[in-house]
C-alpha cells in the first residue's frame, strides 16, 4: 500500500473509530507503542504431546529427529488460532518459481530493499521481500532438494523447511500473528515460527529447518554475485511495488519498531518495542533471544546459557547473525570480518569450526509471545 | 400513498414497485442521472483504490499483463468477498489489478450508492413539495457511507495499526453484505417517498 493511501485511510478510520469507540477495539491500542509493563494472555505450559509414529513413518515430509520445544500445550495453541481474514490459499504460495541471474535484474530493486537469502548445496538464491509479502511461501527446489522458503510479514520471520516433495500452503489462519502453514499431504497445521504441527495427522511433529537470511539487495548481490533471484513471474498478478503492511526501505507502517501488533500476542512483554528485531534460537537448553542491533554493534558475543556456552557472530557482509555452540569456551576474535580462532585459523562468519545452532530473526513481540521464558541477551 | 388496508405482502410489493418507478425516474432525468453517474464513478474508483486494486503513481508506462488461465484464476478467492486479479493494467500513472468479480462487486455497490444519491438529490432539489428533502438525503447517505467503510475495513485496520480481537476479524467480512442490504433498504425507503406520477416527491 502506498503511504498516501495508508495515511488517508488511517485519518478517515481514526475519525470513524473515535466516534465508534468500543466497536473496533480499545482506542488505547491506537497510535505508537507505550510501554506499560502489563502482561497476560495464554498460560505457558511445556508441550508434552508426541507425534504419531505411524504418521511420521508414512509421511513424505522430512521430520526432525528431535522435537522442537513448544512453550504451550497444543490445546492452548489451537484455542489461540484466529482467522486471518483470508481463505486457505487466499494468499497463494509460489509453486513454480522462476529465477534469473543477479546480472539480469537491472533496476528492479533499490540498494537497501530487503531480500531473503538461502545458500544450500552450493547454490545461493535470493527471494525479494517485495514478492514474498504477497505469497509468504515458495515451494522450491535447491540443489535437487525440495524446500519451502517461507516468510511471515506480521512477525518478520523468514524460515526454510525441508518438504520432501510435499507442497506447503497458506492456511489463512494465524496464531500469535504468525503464519499457520498447512501441508498439501495430510493438511496438518504448522505455525511457521514453531516449526511444529499443532493439529492434523502430524501434530507434535517438527519440521527440519534451515536458515533463511534477512539481507539487502546490495549486500546479497555483492556477497553472492552468482546468486539467482526470484522473478515476478509467479503465476499471479500482484502490485509487487506495493507492500500492504508498510515499507522497510525506509521503515514505515506496520514495520515500525514501536508500532503495535494488529492481533493481541499470546503474551505481552514490554521489555522491548514490539517490532524490534531479535535473533531467536531454541536449543535443548531452552529458548533465547539476542538483540540484533546489539549484536551488530558488538560483532561477537559470548553467551552463557544454562549449561551451554554459545558464540554469536555478526556477519557484516550481509548483516545477519550466526549462532554456534562453543562448549570449550574457545577464544575467537574478528579480523577483517573473518572469525579467527586461538590457532590463528580464520573462517567466514558463517563457516566457523563449531557446531551451528539454528537461529532466525523475529519481531520481539512474536518471539516473546511464543517463548515467554526465553532468556534475553544483548 | 400506500393504503393502510393492504396486507403486508401487498404493501411490500407496492413499495418495491414504487422503488422501481422512482429509480427509473432518477435515471430518466438528466440532472439526477448525472448525479448518479458521477457519484457511482467516484465511488467505484474509491472502492478499487481502498481495496488495493487501483493505485496512482508516476513512471508506470503502458502495458497489460494477463495471467495464464484467467478464467480459472478469476474464481479463486483471496478474501471473504475478494477474488484473484487476472490482469495487471498499467496506464502511465494508473495501475489497475483487474479482478472481474471484484469489479462487479464494486460496480454493484457504486450503482446502488449512485442511485441512492440520485434519489436524495431529487428530494433535495424539490424540498417544498415533499417536506422530507434533507432527511431523505441523510437517510440515503448513511448506508452509502457504511458500505464504503465496510469494503475497506480490513485495510483500515492495517492502516491504523488498531489491535483487534478475533471476534472483530470474524465480523469484518459481514460488513460488506450488510452495507448492500442497507443500501437496498435505503433505496426502498426513499423510493417509496417519491411521487413518480408528477416526477416529484410525495407531499
Amino acid at each position: 500500500m502506498d503511504p498516501t493511501r495508508r495515511g488517508l485511510l488511517a485519518t478517515a478510520a481514526a475519525v470513524t473509530t473515535a466516534s465508534l469507540a468500543g466497536c473496533v477495539g480499545d482506542t488505547d491500542a491506537i497510535g505508537p507503542y507505550e510501554p506499560d509493563g502489563e502482561s497476560g494472555g495464554a498460560t505457558p505450559e511445556e508441550m508434552t504431546a508426541s507425534p504419531d509414529e505411524d504418521a511420521v513413518a508414512e509421511t513424505a515430509i522430512p521430520i526432525a529427529d528431535d522435537q522442537l520445544p513448544v512453550s504451550y500445550s497444543l490445546e492452548t495453541l489451537r484455542g489461540e488460532v484466529i482467522d486471518g481474514g483470508v481463505p486457505q490459499d487466499g494468499i497463494p504460495s509460489i509453486d513454480d518459481p522462476v529465477f534469473e541471474p543477479v546480472e539480469d535484474v537491472d533496476d528492479r530493486f533499490r540498494e537497501d530493499d530487503p531480500v531473503f537469502g538461502v545458500v544450500r548445496e552450493g547454490e545461493a538464491r535470493a527471494y525479494p521481500q517485495s514478492i514474498l509479502v504477497h505469497h509468504e511461501i515458495v515451494n522450491d527446489e535447491i540443489g535437487g532438494e525440495s524446500v519451502a522458503v517461507t516468510y511471515c510479514p506480521l512477525t518478520g520471520t523468514a524460515m526454510g523447511f525441508e518438504r520432501g516433495g510435499v507442497e506447503f500452503g497458506v492456511s489463512g489462519n494465524l496464531v500469535n500473528s504468525n503464519l499457520v502453514m498447512y501441508d498439501r499431504e495430510g493438511e496438518s497445521m504448522w505455525p511457521q515460527m514453531l516449526g511444529t504441527a499443532i493439529e492434523g495427522p502430524l501434530e507434535a511433529a517438527s519440521l527440519r529447518e534451515f536458515p533463511v537470511h534477512w539481507s539487502t539487495w546490495s549486500d546479497w548481490r555483492e556477497r553472492y554475485p552468482d546468486s539467482t533471484v526470484l522473478t515476478e513471474d509467479t503465476g499471479y498478478v500482484r502490485d509487487y511495488d506495493d507492500d500492504p503492511y508498510g515499507m522497510y526501505n525506509p521503515v514505515s507502517g506496520y514495520y515500525r519498531e514501536d508500532s503495535d501488533p494488529i492481533f493481541e500476542p499470546l503474551r505481552s512483554d514490554d521489555d522491548e518495542p514490539p517490532k524490534r528485531m531479535v535473533l531467536g534460537a531454541r536449543p535443548p537448553e531452552g529458548p533465547l533471544s539476542i538483540d540484533h542491533e546489539t549484536l551488530a554493534a558488538e560483532r561477537l558475543l559470548e553467551i552463557d546459557h544454562e549449561d551451554a556456552t554459545l558464540l554469536a557472530v555478526h556477519d557484516r557482509s550481509i548483516d545477519v547473525g550466526h549462532l554456534y555452540r562453543n562448549p570449550d569456551g574457545e577464544a575467537f576474535e574478528l579480523a577483517d570480518d573473518r572469525l579467527v580462532d586461538a590457532d590463528g585459523d580464520s573462517y567466514e562468519p558463517d563457516e566457523a569450526s563449531l557446531e551451528r545452532v539454528y537461529a532466525y530473526d523475529a519481531m520481539w513481540f512474536a518471539w516473546t509471545g511464543f517463548y515467554p521464558d526465553s532468556a534475553q541477551f544483548g | 400513498m400506500i393504503p393502510v388496508t393492504e396486507t403486508l405482502p401487498e404493501r411490500i410489493r407496492a413499495r418495491l414497485r414504487d422503488t422501481g418507478r422512482a429509480s427509473r425516474l432518477a435515471v430518466g432525468r438528466l440532472d439526477a442521472l448525472a448525479v448518479a453517474g458521477l457519484v457511482a464513478a467516484a465511488y467505484l474508483a474509491g472502492y478499487l483504490w481502498a481495496t488495493d486494486r487501483l493505485s496512482v503513481r508516476s513512471g508506470l508506462g503502458s502495458s497489460v499483463t494477463v495471467v495464464d488461465e484467467p478464467l480459472a484464476r478469476a474464481f479463486e478467492r483471496t478474501g471473504q468477498l475478494q477474488f484473484e486479479p487476472v490482469a495487471l493494467v498499467d496506464l502511465w500513472v494508473v495501475r489497475l489489478l483487474l479482478s472481474p468479480i471484484d469489479l462487479f462487486v464494486g460496480a454493484t455497490l457504486a450503482a446502488l450508492v449512485g442511485l441512492n444519491l440520485a434519489l436524495a438529490y431529487l428530494a433535495l432539489v424539490q424540498p417544498r413539495s415533499c417536506g422530507l428533502g434533507a432527511g431523505a438525503g441523510a437517510a440515503a447517505s448513511v448506508p452509502a457511507l457504511l458500505s464504503g467503510t465496510a469494503c475497506c475495513a480490513p485495510v483500515i485496520v492495517i492502516a491504523l495499526g488498531v489491535q483487534v480481537s478475533g471476534t472483530v476479524i470474524t465480523v469484518l467480512p459481514w460488513l460488506l453484505p450488510l452495507g448492500v442490504v442497507l443500501l437496498l433498504g435505503s433505496l426502498v425507503y426513499v423510493g417509496g417517498l417519491v411521487d413518480t406520477k408528477n416526477g416529484r416527491p410525495v407531499s
